[in-house]
């Protein structure tokens, strides 16, 4: 029988959602923080053979401490290889070896469109956020994208105030419209009460799980779209004790993943 | 030919007011000695370029130098915010910069077509995205869409950038400017290489043999460069593979002082305008943090095993 250890918090949770996303054999572009703890909890459970990419040229790196950003210098020594944006957006990237990215944005919309620009007016913004950097690229050409968000009507909207990575655009074929690979797209978006897929026909978000400590009618009224509920929607898994056990004694043992609480993730 | 020069005569002598400037990095091997030296010398007017912008950025837009920037992405990532970027945008200080955005895909590329002599490339990124709604000083020339002449599938096409002058920080390089790097590169070999002109900052000069030892490296040839900086620990707080690590401290230290303008200013006249050049900088890092935080930042070593190109 599988163990569930009870003393979690919510962004270990989280990470562990990402996890179970990733397959073995999986090329994954990762970010830093939830998207390179959730990568390597798969590697270490379930999908030891997926391998893992960061924007600024490192491919398979083995990093001896935790990355804080993506060009961090431990993901230099015992990389198999680097090179620069070129080499990972585009030969990696664009030419479509990429199955999997993670992507978080201040502001996600019901057919998965992040907005990392602006909050308000593009000319006059209440805020200037940093901007596309890879997440518009990852999000237009990978074929499995992953979304972290925090699940709240403000953060999550019907329409954003500004698309900066495409996610299902404005709905059924518009991806394809615009030049896209249909079949890619936003994959899951995972947030602190639950976890959302994409439907085939609309592409909007629904409810596919909710987390424990949550219910169905706390995450549809956190939702700012008349959010639709999976046939079979059920509470979420929580983390398995060997996902716990990777997670706290090999990638992360000063527990740096508890910034998340500060940041909403609760 | 020797372009061994002072940082000082460098960006004297090669960066006027209103220059178009590559400043590469990518956390890894920032030019930070020779963004320092165009704060100190008041530089106004610059256009900037680079994928994934950081701290020296937020720096150069504070300090009041940039006009335009042709960004992806601005942000000082785990050390909070880019405050100096978004007083900027959100409230003209000290005047608010044009920006053109991009993204880590088609900006790389234009820079690649810079470097290749093409007039512009086609990318699959950005479409059906606000960042095709947006247009500042570039106009209408900051993308085409097309038809794609071979399937007539929707094609993006983007500009090639050439600026004037491209800076970037390396490992070693020779006298005449042959310049060699190692580890994480960004867009660094693009931009430097789609430049009509090269400042190459690095921890060493070498001899032409030593180049000559591992050719593969060099990612600038000498024909393109213009001035030679030996600038040791001239990426910090940068890192550069090899010599020193990220210094997270003194990255957050910046951070705080720019959460406001008077912090900022008094950032600037400790660290830029009060050091003359990059050795006073590192007296004052030492007399400050002490000098086990400076010998802490050095690189660990280990050995690739030398390779070999004789036949």
């Amino acid at each position: 029988m599988t163990e569930h250890p009870n003393d979690y918090i919510k962004p270990e949770l989280m990470a562990c959602c990402g996890a179970r996303e990733i397959n073995d054999k999986d090329r994954v572009i990762v970010g830093t923080g939830f998207p390179t703890m959730a990568a390597n909890i798969a590697k270490h459970t379930h999908a030891p053979n997926a391998m893992m990419m960061q924007e600024s040229g490192s491919y398979d790196a083995i990093p001896r401490r935790p990355a804080l950003s993506v060009g961090d210098p431990c993901l230099n020594p015992g990389a198999a290889m680097i090179g620069g944006l070129v080499e990972i957006m585009g030969m990696f990237l664009q030419r479509g070896w990429v199955d999997v990215g993670f992507l978080s944005g201040s502001q996600v919309d019901k057919f998965g469109n992040i907005n990392t620009t602006v909050i308000g007016n593009y000319d006059n913004p209440k805020s200037r956020l940093p901007g596309s950097g890879g997440a518009n690229p990852i999000g237009s050409l990978v074929k499995r994208v992953l979304i972290i968000a925090l699940h709240d009507t403000r953060r999550l909207a019907e329409k954003v105030d500004f698309i900066t990575t495409p996610g299902y655009i404005d709905g059924p074929g518009a991806r394809k419209k615009w030049g896209l690979e249909e079949d890619n797209g936003p994959w899951a978006l995972i947030t602190n009460k639950a976890v959302l897929r994409f439907d085939n026909e609309t592409k909007e978000a629904y409810l596919a799980t909710y987390h424990p400590g949550t219910s169905v009618d706390e995450v549809v009224k956190s939702t700012p779209w008349d959010l639709k509920v999976s046939d079979d929607v059920h509470e979420t898994e929580p983390p398995r004790a060997d996902e716990i056990r990777v997670l706290r004694e090999v990638l992360d043992p000063n527990r740096m993943i508890k910034i998340y609480e500060g940041r909403g993730y609760v | 030919m020797n372009k061994v020069m002072s940082m000082k005569e460098a960006i004297e002598t090669h960066v006027n007011d209103g220059a178009f400037l590559y400043i590469g990095g990518y956390i890894a091997r920032p030019p930070f000695s020779a963004i320092h030296e165009i704060v100190r010398q008041k530089k106004r007017d610059l256009t900037v370029v680079r994928s994934n912008a950081a701290d020296g950025f937020d720096m150069l837009i504070g300090a009041g130098c940039v006009k335009c920037f042709i960004a992806t992405f601005l942000s000082l990532g785990f050390y909070g915010l880019a405050r100096c970027y978004r007083r900027s945008i959100e409230s003209g200080i000290p005047h608010k910069i044009e920006l053109e955005e991009y993204s880590n895909l088609s900006l790389p590329m234009m820079l690649m077509a810079g470097a290749l002599g093409m007039p512009f490339l086609p990318t699959k990124d950005m479409v059906g995205t606000d960042l095709l709604n947006v247009k500042s000083f570039m106009g209408d020339n900051k993308y085409k869409m097309i038809e794609s002449p071979f399937d007539g599938s929707p094609t993006l096409l983007v500009p090639a950038l050439r600026p004037e002058v491209g800076i970037i920080h390396v490992q070693q390089a020779d006298e005449n400017g042959n310049a060699q790097m190692w580890g994480i590169g960004g867009d660094c070999q693009w931009g430097a290489n789609a430049s009509d002109k090269v400042i190459i900052s690095c921890e060493r000069i070498v001899s032409r043999d030593v180049i000559g030892l591992d050719p593969s490296r060099t990612i600038v040839p000498d024909f393109k460069v213009v001035a030679v900086v030996e600038e040791p620990f001239g990426a910090h707080p940068g890192y550069t593979p090899g010599f020193y690590d990220v210094d997270f401290v003194f990255g957050s230290h910046y951070q705080q002082a720019s959460n406001t303008v008077e912090g900022f200013e008094a950032f600037l006249d400790e660290w830029v305008f009060g050091t003359a050049d990059r050795i006073e900088y590192i007296q004052r890092y030492i007399e400050k943090y002490g000098y086990g935080q400076f010998k802490n930042l050095e690189a660990g070593f280990g050995f690739s095993p030398p390779v070999s190109y004789e036949y």
